[in-house]
């Protein structure tokens, strides 16, 4: 930002975190290292991942079970990974909300323990907010529009005045939900994840299924398309192997077409999204994050759109992108040296906490 | 085969570049005594499949255009249109002379959407009021009055903002008024639709008030000025729609993010 300084100082010695997540289904842990020079280096970063039989999403209560089992394993490795101790620690970092309650808590009980066994300082943080710092910080992307896409979440971004500021969101479901819900339809599996099943799914289709369109302005709705893709299933020319009945069997709809016209629509208003928010506040960088944001249609779709507005596109890989401890531990460390804590009487979880309630101290 | 639209566009000046579409002014034929037409072209857009382009580009530039003329048969003051080609995805429509109302009042001049802040002395909002001859008050009417004309006929903008309405410039406009040199004209119909919902329409006035109070500082009075004539205009139809803006207001945009 010109003309106004970045309150974060470098730091005067070099801080680490812990960070926590189990907002959804997935158990993460990550150290990170803040160095006297500004620079950060991740020292370590590990996820497990509670997958669920084909046609099958995850429950609040299994899921928090399963963080609760996996918790004190996942913690020690990271640890032993990045060569600390707990005792080496400058904070805790879990994270507040948004997110699924049960998973949260169970989260939150064990950085609490932690806290007061070890004697450390809590910091709670944003789930979005961790996103968008630790994309910053891997691709360097200065001030970008941010594209938020995960199984809960579906934002588009821009800083502005301490604060991210939301420019459009989906009106109904998350983009990932949407992905999610239909993988469980035509019964794909979840390992290693739904979506991820559909991208390659998608690769075989070739035929592009009329689905509704529903951009509204800087916002989007997913639910009708879902209603409508999943319509298909029930239609006369649906082939749920994807194989015709006989030679003559031509005017056939394949589980791989119906992935391959969801992905192209739903994608297509990501980007058209994003471009009028790029277009609005006159940005040419674009930062995806997120757990859809590792598809890589999608980084492509938004690629040619960046290139064609003379902008440039910024992705991360599976390590980031999908949910993970270290991008807690990299939000809450920089709010930690901007002299924020959690006092652990405050020290709660949120189901519904929005990006733009998050104070952004530590930038300009 | 290189469609005459295209040729027609090749030949024309590009004014600006928004995130839908190319805008540019040209002649429709070469005739000198010809008006200028503004032509709106939906680019093909890369990154989406050809199919699905397409047809956005039909139905929008379509629907844009239908907008328009349903709005010029009932009155509403909106740019003439002049071409569609839909399959090409472009729209030529009367040009208007003039300013748009973002530039005539105080706080809009500064950032203006990318092309057009290359000019690099933009006038005082006031001085260009001046030239207009109108003041804030009766251009606040002006706007109330189009609009509700607009919502009389079951038209919803859905992108009211001061940067898609203009003022026509009075040297080259003939006004019928004797006191009035000017006349207030909707442009964008792109994000509109129809319908005749109260809550359409709440809406609609509702993202006119949230542009209002983001581009011009201390606007309250112009915009109670906008609501007053959209009120007297709409008659009976305004009880029902204001008590929506009120519940529209308390919405705003605080819904949590949960799914």
């Amino acid at each position: 930002m010109p003309g106004r300084t970045i309150p974060l100082k470098n730091p005067d010695r070099p801080y680490l975190a812990l960070g926590l997540e189990g907002s959804a289904n997935k158990f993460g842990a990550g150290v990170i290292k803040h160095l006297e020079d500004g620079s950060t280096s991740v020292l370590s970063n590990i996820r497990h991942t509670y997958i669920t039989p084909p046609g099958e999403g995850f429950q609040p209560r299994d899921t928090a079970l399963h963080h609760r089992e996996w918790a004190l394993k996942i913690i020690n490795d990271c640890l032993a990974e990045a060569k600390v101790s707990m005792h080496d620690l400058d904070c805790i970092c879990y994270t507040k909300g948004p997110g699924m309650g049960a998973p949260l808590q169970s989260v939150a009980l064990v950085a609490r323990t932690l806290s007061l066994l070890f004697n450390k300082p809590l910091v709670g943080v944003n789930h979005c907010v961790g996103h968008i710092e630790m994309g910053r910080e891997i691709t360097g992307a200065q001030n970008p529009v941010v594209l938020y896409v995960s199984g809960g979440n579906t934002q588009v971004i821009a800083y502005s005045r301490q604060c991210y500021r939301i420019f459009g969101e989906t009106l109904d479901i998350a983009i990932g939900n949407c992905l999610d819900r239909f993988a469980r339809v035509i019964n794909l599996s979840n390992d290693p994840a739904p979506g991820y099943n559909i991208e390659q799914e998608a690769k075989k289709g070739k035929r592009l299924i009329s689905l509704p369109y529903a951009t509204k302005g800087m916002d989007v709705s997913f639910s009708g398309i879902l209603t409508s893709v999943e319509a298909y299933t029930f239609d006369k020319r649906f082939r749920a192997d994807g194989k015709p009945r006989n030679p003559n069997d031509e005017d056939i709809i394949t589980p791989a077409d119906l992935c391959f016209s969801l992905q192209e629509t739903i994608y297509a208003m990501l980007v058209e999204i994003t471009e009028r928010a790029m277009a609005h506040i006159g940005s040419k960088e674009v930062l995806i994050v997120g757990g859809v944001g590792s598809n890589e249609r999608l980084q492509e779709m938004m690629g040619i759109m960046a290139q064609e507005r003379g902008g440039k596109v910024f992705a991360t890989d599976e390590r980031f992108c999908i949910d993970n401890g270290i991008m807690i531990a990299q939000a809450g460390l920089l709010s930690f040296r901007m002299g924020f804590e959690t006092p652990l009487s405050k020290s709660t979880c949120t189901q519904r906490f929005r990006t733009d309630e998050v104070h952004v101290a530590w930038r300009a | 085969m290189a469609s005459s639209s295209l040729t027609l566009i090749s030949t024309s000046t590009l004014i600006s570049q928004g995130a839908e579409a190319k805008v540019y002014k040209a002649h429709l034929t070469a005739a000198p005594s010809e008006p200028l037409v503004l032509l709106k072209h939906r680019f093909h857009k890369g990154y989406r499949h050809p199919t699905l382009d397409a047809s956005l580009t039909r139905t929008r530039v379509a629907g844009e255009a239908r907008a328009l003329l349903k709005c010029l048969r009932s009155g509403v003051n909106v740019p003439g249109v002049r071409m569609v080609d839909a399959a090409e995805g472009v729209l030529g429509i009367d040009w208007i002379d003039g300013n748009s109302v973002r530039k005539l009042l105080p706080g809009g001049a500064g950032e203006e959407d990318e092309a057009t802040s290359s000019e690099d002395e933009e006038p005082d909002p006031v001085d260009l009021l001046h030239e207009y001859d109108i003041s804030v008050g009766v251009l606040g009417q002006l706007i109330g009055q189009e609009i509700a004309k607009m919502h009389l006929a079951d038209v919803i903008h859905g992108d009211l903002t001061t940067s898609n309405m203009m003022l026509r410039h009075p040297a080259s406009f003939k006004s019928r008024h004797s006191t009035l040199r000017t006349e207030l004209v909707l442009i964008d119909f792109g994000l509109s639709y129809h319908s005749s919902l109260v809550e359409d329409k709440a809406v609609d006035l509702y993202v006119l008030e949230r542009a209002f109070s983001s581009t011009h500082p201390d606007s309250e009075p112009l915009f109670a000025s906008v609501l007053k004539a959209y009120e007297l205009r709409m008659g009976k139809e305004w009880a029902a729609i204001g008590r929506r803006l009120d519940d529209v207001r308390l919405r705003g945009r605080k819904r949590s993010m949960v799914g």
